[in-house]
């Protein structure tokens, strides 16, 4: 699954397969008896300097999949190389001397920040717990960080809930930062931010990634931010990557239903160009993940479902350079025909949509 | 922080005066005689004359305010006097109880010692163990050790104190012989011996106070523990690469404790009423079992003293909790 | 360090054994004694309280002039002997009491008894603004005074055939005037360190005294019998409850005497089996009865004619209908069930002392429902359909009231199933103790105001002489609203002839006369079925078996003997 553009370097990140089941427990003695798969077969590849954005409706587990990748879960199944390490089955406790590397930033900055801290204890405790390091050294490296994330440095001693969403996701990045990551997960950054902020945060991350050449793993559902901050984009659905793909030719030409319907959903700016979208709009809810349904997981909602869809599941294959795609449409084995640039009529109900305000 | 306690500490007043007023007039009102538990061969006219000796004879609104003066003016200069030994205590008349015909201050004082040490030994050994099985209970939950201490925490809290003391005295006084089943308050600590003996005395009311209390508060400290447990800050610090201990212990415990400290803070007022069941069971006579007679005897001006404590004691520990609770999260500003 | 002091006496007396065993026993000993009182006392002056828990634990230090022994015979205490009509000391008029001290008596602090105490004893108690509790013990004296340093002279204002009141008994011991005399009238609850120190002639003085809590006493150096009292301290506890009290002298040993143990009798008997303790149970005057009203009570009368002779009751005052009462009820089974060896059935209203009870009413102690429904029946009272008994459309159905507690609610019970049986219907009610035997004036609910139709509780006198407790059911002497209620004649019986045998009793000097006259007034007033005597109740109290010389007397305190109790060794 390597990327032929990209052969010459080794990707920073590689996930292979990865699981992750949470156990269902039932009844007075607490027996198992089932697991949500929310993170069902994942396989990926980041190259450092990289963008991987990855989006999906809610619950499709990509939160799931950012933590798992930094193993904030013990994962159920799959390996995940970091840098060259596999710390897919690591212990926890020798995965600590490798956090430093790996970081995250969180999606509610208000939650994930410790009330009872100041924003000096925050962002320091990583150097406290990493590095060997003198208080003025220390506070140095806090000021430093505050600086490169736009945080006045007379702040350090104040506390999360005196700060606005923005600032404290500033806090988040810069604590993330703090002791020189190369790969940073960001879990929905700017869902719980204003619109007005949600741009600066992402230009931050962009300048950061530009100045640090930092990887990001960087989950969102919006897919007008992925499209600006990605360099690639993977699409999941019900704890699999439908569809992966460099940003422009996804975003141009989507080759798996769902993506095409996720991204017929994106409202246009244009209400020229808006009249002619057909939004198509799917039917039904996401199956759930304890019993995602038999062969591929989208063919209870797909508009172009086949019969050989209930039966098998589909393969991911590189259908192009550097596209990866699991659906029976764009297996040559499978006999079909195969619709592409628009959505098949019949599966799914098509609507056009009604100028540009809805 | 100081603004905002001077200010309650202020509006404290006139709710203490209300309180006292209420308590005053409820104990006033309420039916029942002083003399109800003399012997009835003492005739009814002399119980008049005993009313009368006691003070009733006055209307009610004059022997509130005389009360009111004993209790806010001269019994705390008796007290003054003697912890201090200044000179400072008027030649006044003080707050008579009507069973011993002494000053109501006098027999509190000399109830205290004991209360503290059974009662306050009981409520902080509640607490020394229901922190660690709170959280552990909450780290490891639904684990063996959370069970049992699920277990533990509910035969504390629904089997009757009446009850477990009354085991226990007869497993450990009347069966083995280990320790005593009444309390001596006449032994004075002066060396290992007497000190020994002072533990041994003490072991079944503190163990019987430990045990309910510790339910009370394991309960509580686990479901804070497990409320933090689940809070996106505390991953985040697992993301940092911290030390589970330093995430627990660090993270997760101080945040849990706010809520806990100002619930024991809280507590503390019952540490000084004393527990009345478990004083009376192992004769342990703290302020509990001075409540309870003056209650039994229609010993008005003693309840009404001690009521009016306990309730300061609660206007004050209130006050105290919420200033607790500002100390420890920085979220809360009173201004 | 006291303690533990008489710790390594003991000791120290056990090595010495072969030798001290014969020796004879002196002051102090025994060492240390325990007594646990559940109920605190609360002061050491008995005066200002009228408790019999600080009647009791105040007798060790403060004596009355004499006493009562077990058997209820007067005994001299402090006086050189009780003076009678035959030796001179009670005048032929019966109005002066001449009272002599023993020579050479001493207070605790070392200073002499004099006739001046006694005197000062008397204004103590009697001052109108004291609120002594015994009081009445120094009622109708014209006079108390000293004749010499040795001799006090009691003048009556009537001829008093039983000048044995006042000084005499556990409740009118003797105050040092030294000690007392800054504490008159309203200033007694002043001198705390009097109240709960005072000075005394008894075996023990109090070293240290905790209101509700603990007294610890120490032998009396000026004690008048030099080799006692033989325990050198004793230490006083108080507080708990009856069944630790109790299990404190019969399983673990640590007291050695527990007083007033009101246990049901199973819990007695249980904790006996452990061996190490004995109980006492003696009888005195304490009966637990049922008073019938003989006036109405009925709630649609004015509140100052309610429960006033001016309207008799509607059903009570027929004896056939408080006869039959009376029959339907098996007082055997009542004492076995809330008593067991405490209690003893009666039909008695004066069941002590026993020279005094009558032994002619033992019949009602058999339970007789058919003569109950057949007198029920002669006096008209029919029975309708639901079972209960009409006459001219009136239903028989009383009111039933008590104080709240336990053995009283079965008591309650099941005399309500049995005048059930016979076609009564009974209303129950229990009021807390503290209102039904308060003297609130405004309350509906006390036992003084009685306004039900009938209501049980138990009540006693003072010393041997039931005159004062007979005179009660006079006429006129009942709860009238006039009189703001107080009154002694709580169920208000009115029997001319009682009265006039009353006052011949009153008059009577003669111990033999008086005892007859005692059993016909008695016997007059229960025939009448006037109230129902249940159970004769015992002083309950329990001690060590190696505790010995404890003498159980109900006529007295129970610590009369104090200083000859002593520990028995072997």
């Amino acid at each position: 699954m390597a990327d032929p553009a990209r052969a010459t370097t080794e990707p920073l990140v590689q996930v292979r397969d990865l699981k992750m089941h949470f156990p269902v427990s039932r009844g007075l003695l607490g027996r198992k008896t089932g697991a949500i798969k929310a993170v069902d077969g994942v396989s990926f590849d980041i190259m450092p300097r990289e963008t991987l954005g990855m989006v999906g409706e809610s619950g499709c587990g990509k939160s799931t999949t950012g933590r798992a990748v930094l193993r904030l879960y013990d994962i159920t199944g799959g390996s995940i190389r970091i840098n060259g390490t596999e710390i897919g089955q690591m212990s926890q406790s020798a995965l600590r001397k490798h956090r430093p590397t790996m970081q995250m930033v969180f999606q509610d900055p208000q939650a994930c920040l410790n009330p009872r801290m100041t924003l000096a204890g925050l962002i320091g405790e990583p150097l406290d717990e990493h590095t060997g390091w003198s208080r003025a050294r220390k506070l140095e490296r806090i000021y430093e960080l505050m600086d490169a994330v736009g945080l006045n440095r007379n702040f350090a001693n104040r506390y999360p809930h005196e700060f606005s969403g923005g600032q404290r996701q500033r806090i988040g990045i810069a604590r993330a930062l703090a002791l020189n990551p190369s790969f940073i997960v960001c879990d929905e950054p700017i869902a719980a931010l204003d619109v007005s902020i949600q741009a600066q945060v992402v230009n931050l991350l962009e300048e950061l990634q530009e100045k640090l050449g930092l990887t990001y793993l960087f989950i969102s559902h919006d897919l007008s931010m992925v499209r600006h901050i990605a360099t690639r984009v993977a699409v999941m659905y019900l704890g699999k990557v439908v569809e992966i793909a460099p940003r422009e030719a996804l975003y141009a030409d989507p080759l798996h239903p769902y993506t095409q319907a996720l991204l017929s959903s994106v409202p246009d700016p244009d209400p020229e160009t808006a009249q002619q979208v057909r939004r198509i709009i799917l039917k039904g809810d996401v199956p759930s993940p304890a019993n995602p349904p038999q062969g591929c997981n989208f063919c209870t909602r797909c508009p172009a479902v086949m019969p050989v869809c209930r039966e098998i599941e589909p393969e991911t294959r590189e259908v192009a350079p550097g596209r990866f795609v699991a659906c029976h449409l764009h297996d040559a084995s499978v006999p079909t025909s195969i619709p592409t640039g628009g959505p098949t009529p019949g599966g799914a109900s098509t609507t056009n949509q009604q100028g540009g305000s809805s | 922080m100081l603004n905002f306690t001077i200010r309650r500490l202020v509006m404290a007043v006139p709710t203490v005066i209300i309180i006292s007023l209420l308590i005053f007039l409820l104990l006033d009102l309420a039916p029942g005689d002083p003399t109800a538990q003399l012997p009835l061969t003492i005739p009814l006219e002399v119980r008049d004359e005993i009313r009368l000796a006691l003070g009733l004879g006055d209307p009610v609104i004059v022997r509130y305010f005389k009360w009111l003066q004993m209790m806010l003016v001269n019994e705390p200069l008796h007290a003054l006097e003697q912890v201090t030994g200044w000179n400072v205590a008027p030649d006044t008349q003080r707050i008579l109880s009507w069973q011993s015909r002494s000053p109501v201050g006098d027999i509190i004082a000399q109830r205290i010692p004991q209360t503290l040490w059974v009662v306050g030994m009981g409520y902080l050994f509640g607490i020394l163990i229901a922190l660690p099985i709170g959280i552990i209970s909450a780290y490891k939950q639904y684990s063996w050790f959370d069970q049992l201490g699920t277990f533990i925490a509910m035969v504390g809290f629904s089997v009757p104190v009446f009850f477990t003391g009354v085991v226990l005295i007869l497993v450990f006084s009347v069966w083995l012989g280990w320790f005593p089943s009444m309390y001596d308050t006449t032994l004075r600590v002066t060396d290992w011996d007497s000190f020994m003996r002072q533990v041994r005395q003490m072991v079944l009311p503190v163990s019987v106070l430990a045990l309910f209390n510790a339910a009370q508060i394991s309960r509580f400290m686990r479901a804070s523990m497990l409320d933090n447990l689940n809070m996106d800050y505390v991953r985040t610090a697992r993301a940092k690469g911290l030390r589970e201990r330093t995430v627990v212990m660090v993270h997760v415990l101080r945040n849990s404790m706010i809520p806990v400290v100002t619930v024991i803070a809280l507590g503390v007022p019952s540490v000084f009423s004393g527990a009345i069941i478990t004083e009376t069971i192992f004769r342990v006579n703290g302020l509990g079992a001075l409540l309870i007679n003056a209650i039994y005897a229609n010993d008005i001006p003693m309840i009404q003293t001690l009521t009016f404590i306990f309730a300061v004691l609660i206007v004050l520990f209130n006050l105290i909790a919420d200033v607790i609770y500002g100390i420890l999260d920085p979220r809360i500003r009173y201004d | 360090m006291r303690l533990k002091a008489t710790l390594w006496g003991a000791a120290a007396a056990l090595a010495l054994v072969p030798a001290a065993a014969m020796a004879e026993r002196e002051r102090g000993s025994s060492g240390h004694l325990n007594i646990i009182y559940w109920q605190a006392v609360s002061t050491m002056n008995p005066f200002l309280s009228g408790g019999t828990k600080e009647m009791n634990a105040s007798s060790i230090v403060l004596e009355p002039l004499a006493r009562f022994d077990a058997a209820g015979e007067l005994v001299a205490w402090l006086a050189e002997e009780i003076p009678t009509l035959d030796n001179g000391g009670v005048s032929e008029d019966l109005k002066t009491i001449t009272w002599r001290l023993k020579e050479g008596l001493l207070w605790s602090d070392g200073t002499p008894v004099t006739a001046a105490d006694v005197v000062f004893t008397h204004e103590y108690c009697t001052h109108p603004e004291g609120g002594c509790s015994y009081r009445d013990r120094f009622a109708g004296i014209e006079s108390v005074v000293a004749e010499d340093d040795h001799t006090v002279v009691i003048t009556f204002e009537d001829a008093t055939p039983n000048p044995y009141i006042p000084f005499v008994g556990a409740g009118s011991p003797i105050i040092q005037q030294a000690q007392f005399q800054n504490c008159l009238g309203a200033r007694a609850p002043e001198c705390t360190d009097a109240n709960f120190a005072p000075v005394g002639t008894g075996p023990y003085v109090v070293t240290d005294f905790r209101p509700n809590d603990v007294i610890q006493f120490e032998a009396n150096p000026n004690y008048r019998v030099p080799t006692q009292p033989y325990f050198a301290t004793i230490t006083w506890a108080g507080g708990g409850d009856a069944t630790g009290a109790a299990r404190a002298v019969f399983q673990t040993g640590e007291m050695d005497y527990a007083w007033n143990l009101q246990l049901a009798p199973e819990v007695i008997e249980q904790m006996q089996s452990g061996g190490q303790g004995e109980l006492l149970v003696d009888f005195g005057p304490l009966m637990e009865r049922i008073e019938l009203n003989f006036t109405d009570v009925s709630a649609d009368l004015p509140d100052d004619e309610r429960g006033t002779r001016m309207h008799p009751h509607p059903i009570l005052t027929d004896i056939r209908v408080r006869e039959a009462l009376s029959r339907a009820i098996d007082r055997e089974l009542l004492t076995e069930i809330g008593y067991g060896p405490t209690g003893r059935a009666t039909c008695n209203f004066i069941v002590a002392p026993p020279a005094m009870a009558s032994p002619n009413n033992d019949n009602c102690l058999v339970q007789d429902m058919d003569r109950a429904n057949e007198l029920l029946d002669e006096a008209g009272w029919e029975r309708g359909p639901d079972g209960i008994r009409t006459r001219d459309g009136m239903r028989l159905e009383l009111l039933f009231n008590t104080s709240t507690n336990a053995v009283r609610q079965d008591f309650q019970a099941l005399i309500q199933q049995w005048w059930r049986e016979i076609g009564v219907d009974t209303r129950l009610r229990n009021i807390d103790a503290g209102v039904f035997f308060g003297s609130d004036p405004s309350s509906p609910d006390t036992y003084v105001k009685f306004w039900a139709d009938v209501q049980m509780y138990a009540s006693l006198f003072e010393g041997t002489d039931p005159t004062p407790h007979l005179e009660q059911r006079r006429c006129g002497r009942e709860p009238r609203p006039e009189t703001q209620w107080p009154g002694q004649n709580i169920n208000r019986y009115c029997n001319p002839e009682y009265d006039a045998l009353w006052a011949e009793l009153n008059r009577e000097p003669d111990p033999e006369r008086r005892q007859e006259l005692v059993i016909a007034l008695n016997d007059m007033f229960v025939q009448d079925f006037a109230h129902l005597p249940l159970v004769a109740r015992g002083r309950v109290s329990a001690k060590s078996t190696d505790l010995g010389g404890v003498v159980m007397n109900v006529w007295d305190s129970e610590h009369w003997n104090q200083a000859e109790w002593y520990r028995i060794t072997e």
